[in-house]
């Protein structure tokens, strides 16, 4: 097994089934970033669902979105905007925070 | 359903399609990368161009914007039976940075020391990290990394190219490097050449995460544990590490091949 490239071919054609697979509509939600700030601080969205959030940074700073429960680190530069893909994932609270200004810039992902 | 949570009033939320257009571009893009590793997989595996171990470093397929670090690593190997490569050591000095939310540089000196010879620096690398979907976009994460190298006493040049492929199980993480390898030079055979690492990862916390890795190359095939973790220092400032150790699963790979790192991000 080894030194076969045995391995390598059975997960390129598993990643390649994967990967040509239809894409489907993704929710997609808003949240801006000002006075380092998120807003809205709590975002609500379905169990088991994948969801787009289109983070708005109103900032001159950059801000970077962190969150080590959603596993996503993002770094939004100032005046642009980032997009940060969460779930699917079972019910539950995941909170984030802003990594550069993480006193104010807090939040957390509700899934209902 | 939604309707019902007050916090959804101060979001914006909406069904939108899609860019099925771009959708195709990026997939195309992966399924030719994909096919060209494929198509050119052979029984022949990579040995380095400075005659070095492939167990070095998994890598993922993520680039942050304004990012810069300086990293150190190497590698010890232990191996009573390989004379030639008992307690030879290998290390890493790199500077890297990104140039926008898609790609990152990054340079290489490497030194080495064995039996035979003192440390000295025996290659220069340049390396390309190219993130091709966000994260979590689709079922699995894309990126490339491509690489060029030059071992400064051997005169022998290598360029590669290695897809980046990474997914996310609940608190498991998959990740796959799949090489492709052309190595030149006055002293040996140009040949092509592929070689893999796979890391399976268990996010336990940010401070420490236990993972498995494997590797196999034409030189080296070994499979062991290794842990990772991060250290926050505020602001851009944090320190990755690793540390592990590889098992050798031939003959021509030591026994033990000793693993770290330390990247300084600011």
């Amino acid at each position: 097994m080894p030194k076969s490239p045995f391995i390598r071919v059975l997960l390129l054609i598993g990643t390649l089934l994967s990967a040509i697979r239809v894409a489907a509509a993704t929710p997609v939600i808003d949240v801006e970033i000002k006075n380092h700030l998120f807003i809205p601080s709590e975002i609500i969205i379905p169990e088991n669902t994948k969801v787009k959030l289109v983070i708005h940074n109103r900032d001159e700073t950059d801000e970077e979105f962190e969150s080590y429960e959603l596993n996503r680190e993002k770094v939004i530069i100032g005046n642009r905007k980032g997009v940060i893909f969460v779930g699917p994932l079972p019910a539950g609270e995941y909170p984030f925070f802003g990594e550069f200004f993480p006193k104010t810039a807090q939040g957390k992902v509700i899934v209902k | 359903m939604l309707k019902d949570h007050p916090g959804l009033e101060q979001t914006l939320l909406k069904i939108s399609q899609m860019n099925s257009d771009k959708y195709f571009l990026k997939q195309c893009l992966v399924f030719l990368s994909a096919l060209m590793v494929f198509l050119l997989s052979s029984p022949l595996y990579a040995d380095g161009a400075s005659g070095g171990t492939f167990i070095d470093k998994v890598y993922h397929p993520y680039v942050q914007p304004h990012e810069r670090e300086i990293e150190w690593r190497g590698t010890y190997k232990k191996d009573s039976e390989l004379r030639n490569q008992d307690n030879a050591q290998r290390h890493k000095l790199a500077y890297a940075q990104s140039f926008n939310d898609r790609w990152m540089g990054e340079i290489y000196l490497v030194g080495e020391k064995n039996r035979q010879k003192d440390f000295k620096l025996v290659s220069v690398e340049l390396e390309a990290l190219w993130q091709i979907t966000e994260q979590g976009e689709y079922d699995y994460d894309w990126g490339m990394l491509f690489e060029a190298e030059h071992e400064t006493e051997e005169h022998i040049s290598e360029v590669s190219s290695a897809l980046l492929i990474e997914r996310e199980w609940g608190k498991w993480v998959g990740t796959a490097n799949l090489y492709l390898i052309y190595e030149w030079g006055s002293h040996i055979d140009n040949e092509l050449e592929t070689a893999m690492a796979l890391q399976g990862r268990y996010r336990l916390s940010r401070q420490l995460e236990p993972a498995i890795e494997f590797y196999s190359s034409d030189t080296s095939e070994g499979i062991g544990p290794v842990l990772l973790g991060t250290i926050k220092l505020g602001g851009r400032k944090q320190i990755r590490w690793e540390a592990g150790v590889i098992a050798g699963l031939d003959n021509e790979t030591a026994d033990e091949t000793y693993k770290f790192s330390i990247e300084f991000e600011f």
